[in-house]
């Protein structure tokens, strides 16, 4: 039935839940399996490039700490998932993600880094959920 | 005023603390430290009563020659000679007509000064990199041609800036003459000396390549001084000049920074932000209004048939963007009230419009004008990993 699924991975306890279930269903549907994390926060007007490359280089360090921890989960449970960084706003760079490049699941946790946020602006998922072109399934 | 040392130690105290403050408010609320320090500088200035020492105008005005040091070195040459044409083409009426737009339009419906409004050109007229290059990484766009003539115009726009600044104000007496040679001498023999004085020096925990920027910053701000011209092109020239070999020694470019942000800029963004009166901001909110709308529609009226002929579809885009300023801005306006040329309403009006030209664009491009995403790291995945260790495709 899917046949690409992105998972939004983000290194916390609710996107490894996420991931853990895409595993299955990538192994139920032999579907291409993706982990995408978002580098967020970088600074906004900034005064010097060097301000924005440092913060960049960081994240992406980062980022791919937590993409290789990614695909030693998905390699313990026989998946082969292939990984990628974006930056940007999180849910709006995941929407679109999944537009370009053809995706037909996004697979997110309920909660991620920015629970506390999310109480009041509402969450990467809830957001996810309105935006996205195709099915998504939020894990608990 | 500040004159005895408990004095001056009791300033020091309290700016330290907003510098301080300025880097947690920066991280925690994602916004850049620059517009932070100016927010911060103002509440000092008006709610506190700070005002700037001798000192602390000093490093300001050494801090604005150092941020046109590093934004010459964070031209990437390769960029610019690949995309040439298009990028003095975009970047040349970027910064030409909001110049003359907001030059003519603080002289004749204003009654500025002829000088004060050739500030108010200068200041408008910029496009800010930095922001440029936030933004773009965040879109994903840096390697596209898009992200690539968007920066290789803005290179070309800092040019036009710098240049303005350093050739409008200028009173000809004998000293230019040693300070156009010294600054081309450095200009070229600097980047051929640098391999060299690195190789031999570079690595301490001195730090002499720092020094050796430094001693050549003083220089030119000393002969400018002299000359009665401003060193910020000579500047923005050599951080160009030394930008590839900068780009091999990485360490080197970084710890420049560390010391720039650590110790040097924080003045020169808090002594702006002090230099703003909350009074003249109320009483003028109309007027900045209105002088963003000249920079925004010159910039519109430039860049966009430009932009539409060679960029196409992300026409709207490049011109939200190259309507962006802050740093040169900052660094104008400064300059401008430094030098008597403007007073302390105008820098007040001026700063607000370059600090709303560093938001208001950003937030429109990126809202409604988004081009299409692009990863910026594809890593393989462990099977791909597997072929091509095994030598496979």
């Amino acid at each position: 039935m899917f046949r690409k699924i992105l998972v939004a991975y983000d290194g916390s306890d609710g996107a490894k839940k996420a991931l853990n279930q895409a595993c299955e269903l990538s192994t139920v549907m032999q579907a291409e399996t993706w982990a995408v994390a978002v580098l967020e926060h970088l600074p906004k007007y900034a005064a010097t490039v060097g301000e924005v490359e440092e913060t960049q280089e960081q994240g992406r360090q980062y980022l791919g700490t937590i993409l290789v921890e990614a695909q030693s989960i998905a390699a313990a449970l026989q998946v082969d998932l292939r990984v990628d960084q974006a930056a940007g706003q999180a849910a709006q760079t995941m929407v679109r993600y999944a537009q370009e490049h053809g995706f037909d699941l996004i697979v997110v946790g309920h909660s991620g880094h920015s629970a506390v946020w999310g109480a009041f602006l509402g969450t990467t998922a809830d957001k996810i959920v309105r935006h996205a072109p195709c099915s998504v399934l939020v894990v608990r | 005023m500040h004159g005895g040392s408990i004095l001056d130690l009791e300033f020091a105290l309290e700016v330290a603390v907003l510098v301080l403050l300025a880097s947690m408010l920066s991280r925690e609320l994602g916004v850049s430290i620059a517009i932070v320090e100016i927010l911060l500088g103002m509440a000092g200035g008006n709610l506190l009563d700070l005002e700037p020492t001798s000192w602390m105008l000093f490093l300001a005005s050494f801090a604005s020659i150092v941020l046109t040091f590093l934004a010459g070195v964070e031209v990437d040459v390769g960029i610019l000679r690949s995309k040439f044409k298009e990028s003095v083409a975009i970047g040349g009426i970027s910064f030409l007509l909001p110049f003359l737009g907001a030059w003519l339009f603080t002289y004749w419906v204003l009654d500025w000064t002829s000088d004060a409004s050739k500030i108010a050109g200068v200041a408008l007229s910029t496009t800010s990199l930095a922001v440029v290059y936030a933004v773009l990484v965040e879109t994903g766009l840096t390697n596209t041609t898009t992200g690539k003539v968007i920066m290789a115009a803005t290179f070309v726009t800092d040019f036009g800036t710098a240049a303005a600044l350093s050739i409008l104000f200028i009173s000809p007496t004998l000293w230019l003459i040693p300070f156009v040679v010294v600054s081309a001498l450095l200009i070229v023999g600097l980047p051929l000396l640098q391999p060299w004085f690195f190789g031999r020096y570079g690595n301490r925990v001195t730090e002499p390549e720092i020094k050796w920027v430094f001693v050549a910053l003083f220089l030119l701000m000393y002969l400018g001084d002299k000359a009665e011209s401003h060193a910020v092109l000579p500047a923005f020239l050599l951080g160009l000049a030394m930008s590839t070999s900068f780009a091999k020694y990485r360490t080197e470019q970084q710890r420049l920074r560390v010391v720039a942000f650590a110790l040097l800029t924080p003045f020169f963004f808090l002594k702006a932000g002090m230099s703003i009166s909350f009074s003249s901001l109320t009483a003028n909110a109309g007027l900045i209004g209105v002088l963003f709308g000249v920079k925004v529609a010159a910039k519109i009226a430039g860049v966009y048939p430009f932009a539409r002929r060679y960029l196409g579809q992300d026409a709207w885009y490049t011109t939200l963007l190259m309507s962006t300023g802050l740093t040169f801005g900052t660094i104008s306006t400064t300059y401008g009230l430094n030098a008597g040329i403007i007073d302390q309403d105008q820098f007040s009006i001026l700063l607000t419009v370059v600090i709303l030209t560093a938001v208001v664009p950003t937030l429109i491009a990126q809202r409604f004008c988004q081009p299409p995403l692009a990863g910026i790291a594809v890593a393989p995945s462990v099977q791909d990993q597997e072929l091509m260790a095994e030598g496979g495709d």
